[in-house]
This record gives structure tokens, sequence and C-alpha cells, in this order.
């Protein structure tokens, strides 16, 4: 082995663990959980900004974290196969909005709590489940949320948040499926969205 | 007099015929399964009585909890909460018994006798801070272990949603097996105290839970299908004593194939 060579090896082992172990989050699914809980804590509910700010910074965390369009398609479920794309679309933007807004509307009521990553188990195929608890300041407001991840090329996402045994996904899925049958199909689920998501960004100002 | 019930069971009857939801055609396949798995035939009945529920929530119930959580002060509404969950213990005893759960059972005991000696008649949760917290089971769960299904849904008015394995259970656990009930069952006993009871127990869960369904609210647009949906899902999980689903049960949709949050395919030309 020349010196030179011995340089870049021994140059690549000492950065390489620090490399490693900054974006470890992206694909060790606890470590994932941990980072989302630490970044909202941090820059959104902590952060001494206005609740439009927050919500700003909220949507950029949850788009960066969430997989979005596959959450999407599921809460639609058979309907979303039938879906002209333009709509497809409207549905995207407004079905994020909700969430985002609906989420917002809690970041005032936040009181110090801390997330608490207790196991993770193998989910799906490619995917896994971490169990967490969001521990409060008394001994009785503490709550079990699962996070369902999936594998995708540039890291981990979300795809699901199940509080207390209630999952988000399924809520909406089956909530939605009786709008989409009994108020119009998905012209009418989505302009009753869309009018909610202008009532709920009225509150955040 | 004799001639009232038969009447009133022909009413019934009428209402529940006049309620059915209807069932999509066999030709779609996909929405047959959809409306099974919903399990909701009586929807148009249960809605409305939803919108009686709703109701008395606004005009009567909601406003004495939210004056009740504004005047008396979090402690002393803890000490309501144990109170009545210490009364209601041995439902949940029986229940554990019922279910072949022995170490619950004896928690249940234990929890039980600490309460409502050292706990002033149950207004302190001595177990939980010795390290027994409290559980509760109930009759609908016992079945549910037994095998039972969920059977369709219910939207019991004050009671809320509901469905008839949990419909029968409560009827079980209320007239059966809570001892407020046994009390009054005596006219010798003073009879308003189960009426007061009733009212308390009503104020305090509408009290406990209220910031939850009303996020749920919020965020739904059918607020009916959102709770349904919800309600199940927690049953589910009580029913399973808190524990994740077991592995592979996590949900799975008979009309998607394969993980139906795999990322989207190229579709084919149609």
């Amino acid at each position: 082995m020349n010196r030179r060579r011995f340089c870049l090896i021994s140059a690549t082992a000492l950065t390489c663990p620090a490399l490693a172990f900054a974006q470890e989050w992206k694909s060790d699914p606890s470590a994932f959980v941990s980072h989302f809980a630490q970044v909202g804590i941090v820059e959104v509910l902590e952060a001494k900004i206005s609740q439009k700010e927050k919500a700003e910074r909220f949507r950029t965390l949850f788009k960066g974290l969430f997989d979005i369009p596959a959450i999407a398609r599921f809460v639609v479920g058979r309907f979303w196969r039938t879906t002209p794309p333009a709509e497809q679309e409207k549905f995207l933007k407004v079905f994020e909005d909700v969430i985002v807004y609906t989420w917002n509307r809690r970041f005032s009521e936040y009181n110090g709590q801390t997330l608490k990553v207790e196991s993770t188990a193998p989910d799906g195929t490619d995917g896994s489940v971490v169990n967490s608890r969001i521990v409060g300041k008394g001994s009785n407001d503490s709550f079990a949320v699962q996070w369902r991840l999936r594998n995708r090329d540039d890291g981990l996402r979300v795809v699901d948040v199940i509080i207390e045994g209630v999952s988000m996904a399924i809520t909406y899925r089956q909530e939605y499926a009786t709008i989409i049958s009994q108020q119009g199909g998905m012209p009418g689920l989505i302009s009753a969205l869309e009018s909610r998501a202008r009532d709920l960004a009225k509150e955040v100002g | 007099m004799t001639a009232v019930l038969p009447r009133l069971l022909i009413l019934a009857a009428a209402v529940m015929l006049a309620g059915c939801a209807t069932r999509p055609p066999a030709s779609d396949p996909a929405a047959v399964r959809a409306f099974q798995q919903i399990n909701d035939p009586w929807e148009p009945t249960n809605r409305v009585m939803f919108k009686i529920d709703q109701g008395l929530d606004a005009a009567l119930i909601r406003p004495v909890a939210w004056t009740y959580t504004k005047v008396v002060p979090q402690p002393a509404r803890n000490g309501v909460t144990n109170a009545i969950a210490n009364l209601r213990s041995p439902i949940t005893f029986v229940n554990d018994v019922l279910q072949g759960e022995a170490t619950r059972a004896l928690e249940t005991f234990w929890r039980l006798i600490i309460n409502s000696t050292i706990g002033l008649g149950g207004l302190f949760d001595v177990g939980a801070r010795v390290g027994v917290p409290g559980h509760t089971e109930d009759f609908g769960q016992t079945l549910a272990v037994l095998g039972a299904g969920e059977g369709p849904f219910l939207y019991l008015p004050i009671l809320g949603p509901s469905g008839v394995r949990d419909g029968i259970g409560l009827g079980v656990d209320n007239f059966g097996l809570d001892p407020v009930s046994w009390y009054s069952y005596n006219s010798h006993n003073i009879q308003w105290i189960q009426w007061a009871y009733l009212g308390a127990e009503l104020v305090d869960a509408k009290s406990t839970t209220m910031a939850t369904t009303d996020e749920l609210k919020k965020s739904s647009i059918d607020y009916y299908a959102a709770l349904r949906s919800a309600y199940r899902q927690y049953r589910a999980k009580e029913i399973r004593n808190g524990a994740p689903p077991p592995a592979g049960s996590m949900p799975s949709f008979d009309d998607e194939d394969g993980d139906p949050f795999a990322p989207e395919k190229p579709q084919a030309p149609r």
C-alpha cells in the first residue's frame, strides 16, 4: 500500500462515521421518528414565530418526511384510479392543506411534551413501524403513537400515524369513502375539503 | 296496556326498515365489499340518532361539561374521575375474570381494596402511584374475546358510537354488573342516587374526551363517518388490551394488491 492511498483511506475512515451519523436518521426508523419530533419541537413548537410562520415551517417538514402522494392515494382508495389527473392534483393540494392547518391548530397547546421511541418492528415488505409515546408533565397525559414508515429512494417516509390505536390514514379513508359515495363523488369531496381548508386557514390568520 | 308492547315493536321494525342503507348492486363487487366493511346497514336511522345526540350535546351536555371544567379545578375533577373509575371497577373485575385474565383481575381487585380505603373512597388513585395503573374492561370486550364479531354499527343518543355487540355489553354491564344499579334495585334505597351517578358519569366522560372529539370534528368533513371509523379502531385496540396489532394484520385492504402505500406504478395505457 503506498503512502498516498493510506492517507486517503484513513481520511475516509475518519470522516465517514461522522457523515454516516449525520445522515443516519434518513434510513434508521427510530432515529427518523426522533429526528421528526426533535425538529418539530425546536423549529416549530418552541420557536418564537407567528402561527402563520409555524404553519409554513411545519408544511416544509411534513412534505419532506411524509409520503403525501402515497397517503393521498390510500385515503381515496378504489376511487383513485378513476379520478382524472387534474382532479388528483387538486385533491393532493387540498388534502395537504387540511392536514397542515389541522395540526397547526394544536401547536398553541404545546406544553413541553416529549416523544420517546419504545420499539421498532418490520411492517409490510420494506417498511417499519415505530412504537413511541408522547409524554406530558402529568402522570396521566401520555399516549401511544405508532409511525408507519416506508423506504423510498432518498430515505424513509411516514405513511401513517396511529394515535391510541386510531390510524389517521384509515379514518380518512373510511370517512372519504362515505363522502365520495354519498356527496357527489370526488368533485364533491374536493369542494368540501376546499371550503374546510379555507375555514381552517382563517384560524391560522 | 298489554297491546302497547306489540305496537311499539311494529313501530320499531318499521323505523328500522325505513332506515336501511341501500346495498350497492352485485355488479360492482368493490362497492359491495366496501359496503360490508363499513357494516352500517341502519345508517339512515343511525344518522338521525347522531343528529339527536349532537343536538342534546350542544344544548345540554357540552355546556354543563364546559362549565364544570371552568368552575371545578383540575385536582378535584381528577378525584371525580378516580371515584367513578373505582365504582366501575367491579364491572372490570368480572370481565377480567370472564376473559381469563388472572393477573389483570387481581390488579383490579387490589386496586379496588386500596383505592376504596387508603384512597378515601376512590378519590385518590393510590394504586397507580404504587405502580399498578388501572384499566377498564367491559362485557362488549368479553364477547369479542369469546369470538363475537362487532355486528352492525349503532349510534346511541347520549351514549354515542357503539355496535350490536357493544350495545349488548353496555346493557349487561350497566344493569347486571354495576354496583350502583344493584344498590337501586332495592326499593328501600335512595333512588335518585343512580340518576345523579349517571349524570356525573356523563359529565365526567364528556369533560375528559371533549378535546379529542372536537379535534376529530374539526378535521373531518363527515364527522359521523370519521367517528364510526375511529370508534371501531379504538375498540379493536381496547380488545387487544392496548397491544399493537399482531404482525401482518396492519391494514391491508382487499381492494388493493400488495402494499397499499406502495409508490404509484406507471399505468398501462387504457
